[in-house]
């Protein structure tokens, strides 16, 4: 077979392969861009409404449920489900907290809400010659590459 | 190149705006905050009332309705004596844009496509770039998402005169979903090429360009058990540079079991961090943390847990346990919390020159009450230290807060707070905020 007849055969499994992704693609639903019922203040639980799995990140309700665990380890669930965070939560919700510069600790910004878990409340910089020996990787995944003045202007 | 992409995207949300007339949905977030504190912490002390501007816009339903627009950040000007910088700057002014893009929204399959400032939280990618990113749900369980653009530069570290990051970056993620029981992902991040470190001859093989692989996985083989976690490779210095897993059984409806595994290897993991390469004297020592914690729900408006974790580094070992509980009145109107954590570390942690031990009693306590015309909330927070640090044994903060709602989106309310610490006998510091959290929307729901 010549070189170009393979490579028009190529192009046309690649062709039909694609339109047969793109059709089966309009099958595939989109989540909400907003949860459709105005939900409570504070932290929500899911499977006091839904029992079910859910249809876009194709999990199980309960795995969102906002416990204190839920919180404490977000990051997993922000790294692969943050099209189902932003159903409930604008970015700028995130960005109290993960914004490369900032001007005020997320805490005093927030001194009104202490129910919210927030980093480095009271006396941190104290606290930070011990925590920073311990576990310096906890630092680094904020401050790594941030920079921050406030880490700059001493270290 | 990086001048023309972070003035043109800023330019096409501008030219975006008028579009908002027309929109059938406006957010506003605005937070004011004038703040009354002293800062000693130089030779002279100083009087900082620094007023900042948090500002959030978010216009949905432009063009044919899938189009959106969405702004964060925030400015600062000192109305008394000005802030210290690191770079020479004039401390008087200063601002950030967190984020700012375009956001197309697909009718199918999740997929989306931003231009603009935006965060990449996908996989092991976590960045903050200035570019363009899409992603989009495919047939058969699979995804696929990709990013690029020009890097977000920071504050350039004193007498290096660059912050460590190369001007290009790039990277993606793959990742396919079994329902209900499995997600794994591949992702990787390619940024340019470092720059070069005059004088950085104490850097040899601690510092260098930022590109890393990675896998993630959550994986649910019960509905009563989950695995979540990711590994990291750094691609540079061709070693894995993370393992971070969670084991979290779920035995039931109000019982919560995990288990952590957390390691870092340090060279490998701090490589593209100028500031972590310069600080840490010794790069070749590993981190590994194994935690676990259980949170029981005593009742719908109560939440208990505890916890533990060992910390191991190659100077030695700690051990931090404690509980929490946590609760709700009157229909979420009233929140309090109260916390104990012991932290038993080894004395290689104390703070150098300061004290002889690094362990530390950390207590907490909080109410809050919020109601339609008013709302309130105090704080405590105390680390009672087992040797004196600076000869104090302990360093604590008291913060009160009271505000009135003015009208469902404009609220004012002033914080005061007090404490002793360390570094001073007494710390007294107040601020006052306005907040405005305006939604023009037509859905029933909305985002918060």
């Amino acid at each position: 077979m010549r070189r170009s007849t393979k490579i028009l055969s190529l192009l046309a499994l690649a062709g039909m392969l694609a339109i047969t992704a793109c059709a089966q693609m309009k099958a595939l639903p989109n989540l909400p861009a907003s949860h459709p019922e105005q939900l409570s203040h504070g932290p929500v639980s899911c499977t006091e409404c839904h029992e079910d799995q859910q249809s876009g990140s194709m999990k199980p309700y309960a795995a969102f449920n906002h416990t204190q665990n839920f919180v404490k380890n977000h990051r997993f669930y922000a790294a692969t489900d943050d099209v189902l965070c932003a159903s409930c939560h604008k970015v700028s919700f995130c960005a109290d907290c993960h914004s490369n510069k900032t001007d005020m600790k997320p805490s005093v910004k927030n001194g009104n809400r202490p129910d919210r878990m927030m980093p480095h409340r009271g006396d941190f910089l104290t606290l930070h010659k011990i925590e920073g020996k311990l576990d310096p990787a906890s630092c680094y995944s904020c401050h790594g590459r941030a920079n921050n003045q406030q880490c700059v202007a001493c270290h | 190149m990086k001048k023309v992409l972070c003035r043109l995207f800023p330019a096409l949300l501008l030219a975006a705006l008028p579009a908002a007339s027309f929109a059938a949905e406006i957010s506003v977030d605005s937070t004011t905050i004038l703040r009354f504190q002293e800062d000693r912490t130089g030779f002279e002390s100083k009087t900082l009332v620094p007023a900042t501007q948090f500002l959030g816009l978010d216009i949905y339903k432009l063009g044919d309705g899938n189009l959106s627009a969405h702004l964060f950040g925030w400015g600062r000007v000192d109305l008394a004596d000005r802030h210290e910088t690191v770079d020479n700057s004039d401390g008087r002014l200063d601002g950030s844009l967190t984020y700012g893009y375009l956001q197309y929204r697909f009718n199918n399959a999740n997929a989306r496509a931003r231009a603009g400032r935006f965060f990449v939280t996908e996989g092991i990618i976590n960045e903050q770039v200035d570019g363009v990113s899409a992603r989009t749900d495919l047939p058969y369980g699979f995804g696929v998402s990709a990013f690029g653009g020009a890097t977000v530069h920071t504050v350039d570290l004193p007498g290096l005169g660059t912050d460590g990051k190369g001007d290009g970056i790039f990277g993606g993620r793959v990742n396919y979903r079994s329902k209900g029981m499995l997600e794994i992902g591949l992702s990787g991040v390619y940024e340019s090429e470092a720059p070069t470190i005059v004088g950085g001859s104490n850097l040899p093989g601690s510092f260098g360009d930022h590109r890393m692989l990675g896998a993630d996985l959550w994986f649910s083989p019960h509905h009563m058990v989950q695995v979540t976690g990711r590994t990291n490779y750094n691609t540079e210095t061709s070693s894995v540079a993370e393992h971070r897993y969670l084991l979290q059984v779920t035995p039931r409806k109000d019982l919560v079991l995990t288990a952590s595994f957390d390691e870092q290897h340090d060279r490998d993991y701090f490589y593209s961090s100028i500031l972590f390469a310069r600080m840490l004297k010794n790069l070749s020592q590993d981190s590994r943390a194994i935690g676990g914690s259980a949170t029981y729900t005593v009742a719908k408006n109560a939440e208990l847990s505890a916890d533990y974790k060992h910390y191991n580094r190659d100077v030695g070992s700690a051990d931090r346990f404690g509980g929490e509980l946590r609760g709700t009145l009157l229909d979420n109107s009233v929140r309090s919390g109260f916390g104990y954590h012991y932290l038993r570390a080894n004395p290689e942690f104390a703070i150098t020159g300061a004290s002889t031990s690094g362990s530390y009693h950390e207590v907490r306590g909080y109410v809050m009450r919020d109601t339609k015309s008013y709302f309130a909330a105090g704080d405590l927070i105390a680390y009672i230290f087992n040797e004196p640090v600076f000869n104090k044994d302990s360093a604590w903060e008291a913060i009160g807060s009271v505000g009135y709602h003015l009208s469902p989106a404009l609220a004012l309310s002033g914080d005061l707070s007090y404490g002793q610490n360390p570094q001073y006998d007494d710390e007294l510091r107040g601020l006052v905020r306005l907040t405005y959290n305006m939604n023009m929307t037509t859905g029933k729901g909305g985002t918060k």
